[in-house]
């Protein structure tokens, strides 16, 4: 018995080294790249990388392109002409060029979630220039910390809640569900701080069908309760921090006409205030600009027939699943959304505050 | 033990079977595959409390030869079948996952020496096996549960009663029985070795079913039904969306899966023990041992040779009227003998 | 002279540590002979006239006093030599009667030291010594119970080596008392000297790479075992008791720990847990990350480990066995050398010759850590052999790691699990957490 385990172990180590392992392959011989953009020229895609490599004991940027038929091949070509291997499992931010995504993006993102290469929660942004240039001008100028690009979207680094964060398999959901669209980030290079963010691109089906501003998405994130905590707002007589939000909402579906009740608490802190108002008044001019912008915000959506803010699955149990489909089409347009924000000042700071009792005194 | 070789079987063919057969309401077919579940494990069970101390193998011996080997070759096949097909799946799965570039052999050879290990060594070696592993990897693996969920909205529970039955007439619904099918049958081969509790058994069947309903529901209230159809594995990719930053890893998925891996090898050995077990029976003269090297032999060699998915889950679905036959006509042909045999003795 | 003492004379020419005195009884010359290595020959002297005089009634002869003392024997010699072996004085009339007495031994055993392998924190620091009789008092010392029996067994033909088995009545399992006393009397021809003497007696394989027994050369230990119903071996000679059957939870408790509150206690051994898993997970898990799966690590730290591999020339697996072997060989040779120079090695090979390797890049800094830890934990385990046998399983993992990544070290984790599971001693098996015998119809 004990001889013929040891046999039997002696093949296994037998075959084993005579076939080698077949994914063992070292760290350091793999390319981890952190940001790969993707844009689309003629029936080409052309992909950027950006890889971090260490050089004398720094960490440098390194930019590589290729272009091809398909993703794969493109990975595959790099892959070949480099001098490690390629490994896309790293990748945490996906810049997908603007003109691609207004043609959609459906078969790249697909592509992903197939191959499981490339990780479901990379984020997905828009890239309003020139991929190249915006990695050029981007590692240039970066080339201390690596993946500070990622960290521009990492929510304990230097995320913003005006920042939508949108993860590929997120923007897959959104390709075949038919009450959830997704925002994704709009971001340009340049300025001191290297990269800017230019709002919100509404992406419907894998398309880009809308944009909207970063103020905008700051309201979609308080509507969703991503927090929007750490987040400034102004109005003509002050600038309060927002420290938590909640959003309540109610729907009703009264003879094939939907319609939304919400209510977005938002407690803030007082900041700065020009001349002496009471806090009641800045809370209402608060509340109306709030109000005013997500109005406007939402009528663009309705015109584009994109539900970024999930409003459909509010009402998953009202409609029936045969008719939910036509949810974007039909009902979207018919919702009637009823927004009120209430604006809870939790606290002055340091100093003493007019209130409405105050000045009546 | 029960509860660990269900729990590996679960996680991978079941939602995608289960997504595939319904369009809305999966909780139906989940409660009735459940129910089902239940009260063949209870049949089964009650049946084996009229034999105190012997196996199946020997209850059907008592009846003669003949009629053994009618109840016995079905079981040896199905046993065989979803012996291969789960070597097979599953190797593909780890090929899928994780280790693309690894030939299919080679994942499988960890796979059927572990488990012919771990079989040769006799069950009670399965079951000391199997309680140390709960006790390493179920921490683990409800840890990462817990944390699927993640990104799940609730409100893609809904609608909650438009009940669709279409899925009783889908051939993925009846596919999906391979997970609650698999293990039972095991209860009637241990009795010599160990006595079981009844009610604990039946408890732990109890106990599964939130893994059933979950498995089947976080990929559906992460993405929505109309896209974890798409997916083959829906809840895999359910938890490649969990995003932790504090966590030191990256794809918490690989753990979870790995530690779903090491229960199937635990259900695999169990497997490859009563298929040897039955065989020893009707040729007593080969040794147990013998008998196991050989059959992993065969099963590799078949699942090398085994050319696409496509051909595993046409047996798959072959295997499934082994599986009917096992779980209906199993239960009920002891339970009836064992009810013969008492009022004999009266 | 008489004829028994030529002969014996005769016997041990060879022998120059052997001695042959005349000294009076009762007025007759009587010669006593023995080792005086083994024998403290004026205090057995001493001891020999003060007796004479403390029986002595006025008509005894030298015959009755000899019968007094032992028992007679004439003419055959080969009692005489045996007894002179084994350390006996033997006392010879002029006319060729002779009696074997125990004398007083010179003093070859150390005395009851603390112990030296087991480190007792807040305990008792008694520790078992090479004699026989010594460990066996101490245990009585320890456990005052008529309950605990001692069956002593002289092994071998060659050499009459003393085996002792000690159990607690009432508590032991009968059936496995009953087999181990079958397989002892079985092969009581058999030489015993050592541990692997004692397991191929006891009719274990040899090739187990985890020991059957479990050691302690605490006597505090020895006798919580027993109270569990286990079985305690001596070997004459040997300062360690071998306790069968041996179970994994030992290598995560001491009997001392109890003397702490019961939340420290559980800790400490929580502690010994996570230790044994470092030491068997951490390197392969290094192996398993930097070499087939470094998808599962987070970009930062792949970065740095990518980072601090820049310029090392081998694979990963070739890098952590190097490294672990040079650790090994440190352990080893600090093992050998005398305590003075101890740490001068651990100096050199730790510090030195760590900073040197990295700086070299002949290996990457991160492992130096891992490896650090790894040995670190590992001593965390109880008992010296079951550090080992862990240190060599660590080697399956990185291998099995090496091949199929963070899965081939989880399988290779159960493989070990399954192996020790399949260990059974006297038909407990080694997993189990009492002393449940496991039963088996094969």
């Amino acid at each position: 018995m004990v001889k013929l385990r040891l046999k039997l172990i002696f093949l296994v180590f037998v075959i084993v080294t005579l076939t080698g392992c077949w994914d063992t392959k070292d760290i350091d011989h793999r390319l981890l790249p952190v940001a790969m953009g993707i844009s689309k020229e003629g029936e080409e895609y052309q992909v950027i990388l950006q890889v971090p490599e260490p050089v004398e004991g720094q960490m440098k940027n390194r930019i590589i392109k290729e272009s091809g038929q398909t993703i794969t091949k493109t990975i595959d070509t790099l892959s070949g002409n480099m001098e490690s291997q390629i490994d896309l499992l790293h990748v945490k931010v996906i810049l997908i060029d603007k003109q691609l995504a207004k043609e959609g993006v459906k078969d790249v993102i697909s592509g992903f979630m197939r191959s499981r290469d490339v990780s479901s929660n990379a984020l997905v942004t828009i890239c309003d220039e020139d991929i190249e240039k915006f990695f050029n001008t981007v590692s240039n100028d970066l080339d201390v910390n690596a993946i500070n690009l990622f960290e521009f979207f990492e929510k304990n680094a230097g995320w913003t809640p005006q920042i939508a964060l949108t993860r590929v398999w997120q923007v897959y959901r959104s390709v075949h569900s038919y009450t959830h669209d997704v925002a994704v980030p709009i971001v340009v290079s340049g300025g001191s701080t290297n990269i800017r963010h230019m709002g919100s691109a509404v992406m419907k089906n894998g398309k880009m069908v809308e944009t909207i501003t970063p103020d905008e998405t700051l309201l979609i994130n308080a509507f969703k309760e991503e927090s929007a905590q750490g987040r400034v707002e102004v109005s003509d007589h002050a600038s309060v921090l927002i420290i938590s939000n909640k959003t309540n909402s109610k729907s009703n579906f009264i003879d094939d006409e939907p319609s939304l009740e919400n209510v977005i608490n938002l407690k803030v802190v007082l900041l700065e205030t020009k001349d002496d108002h009471t806090i009641e008044l800045i809370k209402e001019e608060l509340s109306t600009i709030l109000q005013e912008r997500f109005d406007g915000m939402f009528t663009k959506l309705q015109e584009s027939e994109a539900d970024i803010l999930g409003l459909g699955q509010h009402f998953r149990n009202k409609i029936p699943r045969r008719e939910l489909k036509d949810w974007r089409s039909k009902y979207y347009q018919e919702l009637k959304m009823d927004l009120s924000i209430e604006i809870d000042i939790q606290n002055t700071g340091f100093l003493k505050s007019n209130s409405s009792d105050l000045s009546a005194n | 033990m029960y509860f660990i070789t269900h729990v590996g079987l679960i996680f991978f063919m079941y939602p995608t079977d289960i997504i595939e057969s319904a369009s809305r309401t999966h909780w139906v077919p989940i409660f009735i595959g459940m129910v089902f579940h239940l009260v063949f494990i209870w049949i089964y069970m009650k049946g084996l409390s009229y034999f105190p101390g012997k196996n199946i193998i020997d209850i059907y011996m008592e009846k003669g030869k003949g009629l053994s080997l009618i109840f016995l070759i079905p079981i040896i096949g199905y046993f065989f079948l979803a012996n291969i097909t789960t070597v097979r799946a599953y190797s593909e799965i780890i090929n899928i996952v994780f280790l693309s570039e690894t030939p299919l052999w080679a994942t499988m050879i960890p796979f059927l020496f572990i488990a012919t290990y771990i079989a040769a060594k006799g069950l009670n070696v399965i079951f000391h096996t199997a309680f140390i592993v709960a006790c390493v990897f179920l921490p683990l693996f409800l840890f990462i549960f817990i944390l699927s969920f993640q990104n799940v909205d609730w409100r893609y529970f809904f609608p909650l009663f438009d009940i669709d039955y279409s899925f009783i007439s889908n051939r993925s619904y009846y596919k999906s029985f391979f997970s609650f099918a698999g293990v039972f049958l095991f209860l009637g081969f241990i009795q010599p070795y160990h006595t079981y509790d009844r009610k604990k058994v039946l408890l732990s069947a109890i106990l599964l079913l939130p893994f059933f309903l979950f498995s089947v529901y976080v990929p559906i209230l992460t993405f929505g039904q109309a896209t974890s159809a798409t997916f083959q594995f829906p809840f895999v990719t359910a938890l490649d969306s969990v995003y932790i930053s504090w966590l030191v890893f990256d794809r918490i998925t690989m753990f979870f899966l790995i530690s779903l891996l090491i229960f199937i090898m635990i259900f695999l050995s169990l497997l490859l023990w009563m298929v040897s077990s039955i065989l020893v029976h009707f040729v007593p003269i080969v040794k147990h041992s013998y008998v196991l090297y050989f059959l992993s032999i065969l099963i590799f060699i078949i699942c090398v040779m085994l050319p696409d998915w496509k051909v595993v889950e046409k047996l798959f679905w072959w295997n499934t009227y082994f599986r009917f036959y096992v779980i209906l006509v199993i239960p009920f042909s002891v339970l009836i003998f064992g009810v013969r045999s008492k009022r004999k003795v009266r | 002279m008489g004829e028994v003492s030529k002969k014996v004379k005769k016997r041990f020419k060879n022998y120059d540590d052997f001695f042959q005195q005349e000294t009076y009884l009762y007025k007759e010359i009587v010669e006593i002979m023995g080792f005086n290595t083994l024998i403290n020959i004026p205090k057995t002297k001493d001891i020999l006239q003060e007796y004479t005089k403390s029986v002595h009634t006025p008509d005894m002869t030298l015959d009755d006093f000899l019968k007094t003392i032992g028992e007679v024997k004439e003419g055959n010699i080969d009692d005489a030599i045996q007894s002179i072996f084994e350390g006996k004085l033997i006392i010879c009339s002029n006319k060729g009667q002779y009696v074997v007495v125990d004398p007083i031994p010179k003093e070859l055993n150390r005395s009851i030291e603390p112990p030296s392998n087991e480190n007792v924190l807040q305990g008792s620091q008694s520790s078992f010594i090479e004699d026989l009789e010594t460990n066996i008092g101490l245990i009585r010392k320890e456990k005052t119970s008529e309950k605990l029996c001692v069956n002593s067994y002289s092994m071998g033909k060659r050499q009459n080596k003393k085996l002792a088995l000690l159990y607690i009545e009432g508590n032991v399992n009968k059936d496995i008392l009953s087999e181990m006393q079958n397989q002892i009397e079985k092969n009581i021809k058999k030489e015993l000297q050592n541990q692997q003497d004692l397991s191929n007696i006891l009719g274990f394989s040899p090739w187990l790479t985890m020991s059957k027994f479990h050691t302690s050369e605490l006597p505090s230990e020895a006798v919580k075992m027993l109270l569990q119903g286990r079985v305690v071996l001596f070997i004459d000679r040997l300062p360690i008791a071998f306790i069968l059957p041996s179970l994994i939870w030992d290598m995560f408790t001491i009997e001392n720990e109890h003397n702490y509150p019961y939340p420290l206690m559980i800790l400490i051994r929580v502690l010994r847990v996570l230790g044994l898993l470092t030491t068997l997970i951490v390197p392969g898990l290094y192996v398993a990350l930097v070499a087939v799966n470094p998808g599962v690590l987070r970009i930062e730290m792949a970065l740095s480990i990518a980072q601090s591999r820049q310029g090392v020339p081998y694979p990963a697996l070739v890098e952590v066995l190097i490294m672990l072997l040079i650790l090994e060989l440190i352990l080893e040779a600090s093992v050998r050398l005398p305590k003075s120079i101890g740490p001068t090695i651990t100096m050199v090979g730790g510090i030195i010759l760590g900073q040197a390797i990295v700086d070299a890049k002949l290996v990457s800094n991160l492992l130096i850590i891992i490896l650090a830890a790894t040995t670190i934990a590992n001593f965390t385990i109880v008992g010296v052999q079951n550090s080992l046998s862990i240190r060599l399983y660590k080697y399956l993992i990185v291998i099995f790691a090496s091949i199929y990544g963070v899965f081939g070290l989880l399988a290779g984790m159960l493989l070990i699990i399954a192996y020790l599971s399949s260990l059974k001693t006297f038909g407990v098996s080694y997993l189990n957490v009492n002393l449940e015998r496991d039963v088996i119809k094969r």
